[in-house]
């Protein structure tokens, strides 16, 4: 059975995601990651993003961007065999959905 | 105005409506929307090209989800790429998370849906436009736009 690379590289991926978080500082609360295949059976790096409730509100767009090229800048997804995305929400939103994926 | 400024307009309403009303079935429109807006995007740049306008819908239609998405790009040089490059990777990133989250719209009803959602769904669309109808016209973007119909390049 086909695994990408991005398996064997758990460490890597955590100090890229240490790296963006310290980065852009307070605005994002945390980043967690999961490998699996998406909707078309292709593998993929699912990164789930808790901002602040201010940055979601209003600097979506800016904050949104910086972690998008920040993970991209420091993990060749391409190598990994992994296409990204990137789901964001909310301290706020989170915490009425109180999903443990995004703990 | 053409199908796809149309339906980032009903995306952006269907967005505002939605959280307005915190109604689930409006977020999943509103998310579906705005990959079609882009969708579209890409099928009108590439049909406005073929001379017999009778014919351009027919063209369009040979346009299919997965093959967009899959079409591969990588910058001359991946740890500086040119200004246009990264528009370019920009526009492919965000097509293919509004694809992923139009079929999680569309099929996932587990998915408990959020503001923040639907509001980068609007964003992402928003960014589409921008930056493609910025690059569109120069030789990668227009490369990259054959490969997303499916054109081989050996």
């Amino acid at each position: 059975m086909y695994l990408p690379t991005a398996v064997t590289k758990q460490s890597e991926i955590e100090a890229a995601i240490h790296r963006v978080e310290q980065s852009i500082g307070p605005d994002v609360v945390r980043i967690r990651y999961e490998i699996g295949e998406d909707w078309s059976g292709q593998w993929a790096i699912f990164f789930r993003i808790v901002l602040k409730d201010d940055a979601a509100r209003s600097r979506l767009r800016d904050v949104a961007t910086k972690v998008v090229w920040g993970l991209a800048q420091h993990l060749d997804f391409p190598a990994m065999g992994v296409f990204p995305y990137h789901n964001f929400r909310s301290e706020s939103e989170q915490a009425m959905l109180q999903e443990p994926a995004w703990a | 105005m053409g199908l796809a400024d149309d339906f980032l307009e009903d995306a952006r309403s269907l967005a505002d409506s939605s959280v307005l009303y915190n109604r689930q079935t409006l977020m999943r429109r509103a998310i579906s929307t705005a990959y079609y807006a882009a969708f579209h995007l890409f099928v009108e740049d590439f049909v406005e090209h073929w001379e017999f306008e009778d014919q351009r819908a027919r063209l369009g239609r040979m346009f299919n989800h997965g093959p967009m998405r899959n079409a591969v790009f990588a910058p001359k040089d991946k740890r500086n790429p040119t200004a246009v490059e990264q528009e370019l990777l920009d526009v492919i990133t965000a097509f293919g998370q509004l694809q992923k989250d139009r079929q999680r719209a569309d099929y996932d009803g587990g998915w408990r849906l959020v503001e923040t959602d639907v509001r980068d769904s609007k964003r992402l669309a928003e960014d589409v436009f921008a930056k493609w109808r910025k690059i569109k016209g120069e030789d990668i973007a227009r490369h990259h736009l054959l490969s997303m119909f499916g054109a081989k390049w050996d």
